[in-house]
């Protein structure tokens, strides 16, 4: 996952590091090298040149701290800057003990709220939580039949009808789950186009009033990450974290910092794969440093 | 979709314009009466361009109208690099953002740059037709001119007597299935027998959403268990379609992230055991840079003949289908368009090129069946 993006900031990097001296062309060089590797990584072009100017300006303004040199200097701007984008610290997900906790997953068409519904579940289960899953998308076919499947094979407690409105399937589910530590709502995915199903998330979110709404978002997603997001953003209020799914491929999930920079919300998971275990909790200095080549800083 | 792009290329090519005339010392020149009441006629017009922007207008109509007084070049002008640089690195920028992938967007700013830089406009010449010619053949460039007409092959192999077999493929969450079944509907709506083929064995509920579909549209779906061999599952169907002279076989597939060793092995096994008519690669419209990448993984895996573009009503502003097309060199045979078993239209080489430099922009339905 992400090589080609690594491998073109490391080269960026490695210019830095094997140049005789720093001067403003090189800096210049670089600033353009990263600019290039990050809209291949398919992060916001606006996103791109605001932080890559940002690079420049205190690459060439800042002086460096004592025992640093000009070059370490340069790459520490590179890496806060983009650690700056993603949100700094890591934040894990929040189980608040004593009461029910409500998490509602919403997204566009694909993106892999389902599958991730179950892997959050399967999270949560271990950490040693009660866990119910709410089925609340009656439009795609089978979309229960999917839950339920994986519901079943990781033993948690789903509730689903389909002859009901989701709306409906929420209150009820919500009525039939009162003594577990976290119930997560699986949605039906929409897009920012469909006016009618952003209203309908959110009368599902003034029923649910849920501890947490979670964005997923599909890792390949190019520029339109952002617009996305903010319609979700805009339709709910406040979207508390977002999951970014599919990053076992070729993805290099700059959409994804995107959709960060526009919600606010910091990335708390990202999935790794089809199976229910390809679930990682997301660590901003940890990616990257990873990223960037750097080993833990 | 394409509106956008639209509005960019029309953008860059009205600066580059500009600066040739500027550079050629263009004066304005009233002509005899009757050019003046052309002219006349043409200011009206533009207000009303301003008015209602892109509606109804093509690319080039609009692009004259800003030639509101006749202008001419005095002197023969050469252009060169550093006169276009500023305007094609802004266009660059845009095409991005449109999410034309970066290689993409190179490769045309390249061929945009070769045809004018160098280039001798004299006082003869037509400035906006050079101008727009550049920019247009560098899209062209870019895009396949292959055609597959799916209703010809399904007749060509019914006189012979055997099924049609198509097999789709695509990463995750692309929209594989719901594709097969707004086309199983438009083929049947067109007089063919469709049958479906559950070969996504794995992702849970795949099938019975596969089944979902088949019961609404009044088709049969072949089926064995989750976990089965999807060539088996796929092969079941197609002795199935001749046994029952069916004109159509849809084989699903499930998703597959391209570098996943394992499940592209599968898929290859599957085309090869099936030995499909027409592989269809299934890709989601709002993604980045990666379509290429996915394009070009499956392709060498299993030989893509054709591409279903989906999610096109999300707002996709049209990158993603000129770089895929470029990627492979295969033609998009439909867009999926929305929530709707109709929600997927025909689309070719000749729809793009129309929809940038044409007439008006596809509308969606926000309507939902599913």
């Amino acid at each position: 996952m992400l090589e080609k993006l690594s491998e073109n900031l490391n080269k960026a990097i490695n210019k830095i590091k094997n140049a005789m001296f720093v001067d403003k062309k090189l800096i210049k060089e670089v600033v353009k090298d990263i600019q290039r590797a990050l809209i291949q990584a398919d992060v916001n072009v606006k996103l791109v040149l605001k932080i890559t100017k940002e690079i420049e300006r205190r690459a060439l303004e800042e002086e460096p701290p004592k025992g640093f040199s000009k070059k370490e200097h340069i790459i520490k701007i590179v890496y806060e800057e983009l650690v700056k984008l993603l949100g700094e610290e890591a934040k894990p997900l929040k189980i608040e003990p004593g009461r029910r906790n409500v998490i509602m997953l919403v997204g566009i068409q694909g993106s892999g709220k389902t599958t991730t519904a179950a892997k959050l579940a399967k999270y949560l289960k271990k950490k040693g939580y009660r866990v119910g899953l709410i089925a609340a998308d009656t439009y795609r076919p089978a979309a229960y039949e999917q839950l339920k499947q994986l519901a079943e094979k990781i033993d948690v407690p789903i509730y689903g009808d389909l002859s009901k409105k989701p709306e409906d399937i929420v209150k009820e589910g919500l009525n039939k789950f009162k003594n577990v530590d976290v119930v997560i709502i699986d949605t039906a995915g929409r897009h920012k186009e469909e006016k009618g199903l952003l209203e309908e998330m959110k009368r599902i979110k003034e029923i649910s009033n849920p501890d947490e709404i979670m964005l997923v978002i599909d890792g390949t997603i190019g520029q339109q990450a952002r617009v996305q997001a903010k319609a979700f953003k805009d339709a709910v209020g406040e979207i508390g974290s977002i999951i970014v799914t599919k990053l076992d491929g070729s993805a290099k999930g700059g959409g994804a910092l995107s959709a960060v920079a526009e919600t606010k919300a910091p990335i708390k998971f990202i999935g790794t794969g089809e199976k229910i275990d390809d679930f990682e909790e997301f660590d901003p200095k940890k990616f990257i440093s990873r990223l960037l080549g750097l080993g833990d800083l | 979709m394409f509106n956008l792009l639209r509005e960019k290329f029309m953008k860059a090519a009205e600066k580059i314009k500009e600066k040739i005339y500027k550079k050629g010392e263009a004066e304005e020149v009233k002509k005899e009466e009757k050019v003046e009441t052309k002219e006349e006629k043409k200011i009206e017009e533009k207000k009303e361009v301003k008015e209602e922007k892109s509606k109804g207008m093509s690319f080039f109509d609009r692009f004259k109208i800003t030639r509101t007084i006749k202008r001419v070049i005095k002197k023969e002008v050469v252009i060169v690099e550093e006169d276009i640089e500023d305007i094609l690195e802004e266009l660059e920028l845009e095409l991005l953002e449109a999410d034309v992938a970066l290689e993409v967007v190179e490769k045309m700013i390249d061929s945009i740059k070769k045809e004018l830089v160098g280039k001798k406009i004299s006082p003869d010449d037509n400035v906006e037709e050079i101008v727009y010619n550049a920019v247009k053949n560098s899209i062209l460039n870019i895009l396949s001119r292959e055609k597959i007409d799916l209703e010809e092959i399904i007749q060509k192999n019914r006189k012979e007597g055997k099924p049609t077999v198509i097999v789709f493929v695509g990463i995750n969450g692309t929209g594989k299935t719901t594709s097969i079944a707004k086309l199983a509907y438009k083929l049947k709506n067109k007089g063919y027998s469709v049958v479906l083929a559950a070969g996504d064995t794995f992702r849970a509920g795949a099938i019975e959403q596969l089944e979902e579909h088949a019961k609404r549209i009044g088709v049969k779906v072949i089926k064995q268990k989750p976990g089965a061999d999807a060539a088996a599952v796929i092969y079941d169907a197609i002795q199935h379609a001749k046994a029952k002279k069916i004109d159509v076989v849809l084989a699903d597939t499930a998703g597959r992230q391209a570098t996943n060793i394992n499940l592209m092995d599968e898929i290859k096994k599957v085309v090869r055991v099936t030995k499909p008519d027409l592989v269809i690669f299934v890709a989601d419209a709002l993604t980045g840079n990666d379509a290429i990448f996915q394009a070009e993984e499956f392709n060498k895996a299993v030989g893509i003949d054709g591409v279903i573009l989906t999610k096109v009503d999300a707002d996709a502003k049209g990158g993603a289908a000129i770089s895929i097309g470029y990627a492979i060199g295969k033609p998009i045979l439909y867009l999926g368009v929305g929530q709707r078993y109709e929600d997927l239209i025909e689309f070719s080489p000749d729809f793009i090129i129309k929809k940038i430099f044409g007439e008006e922009d596809i509308k969606f339905s926000t309507e939902r069946e599913f």
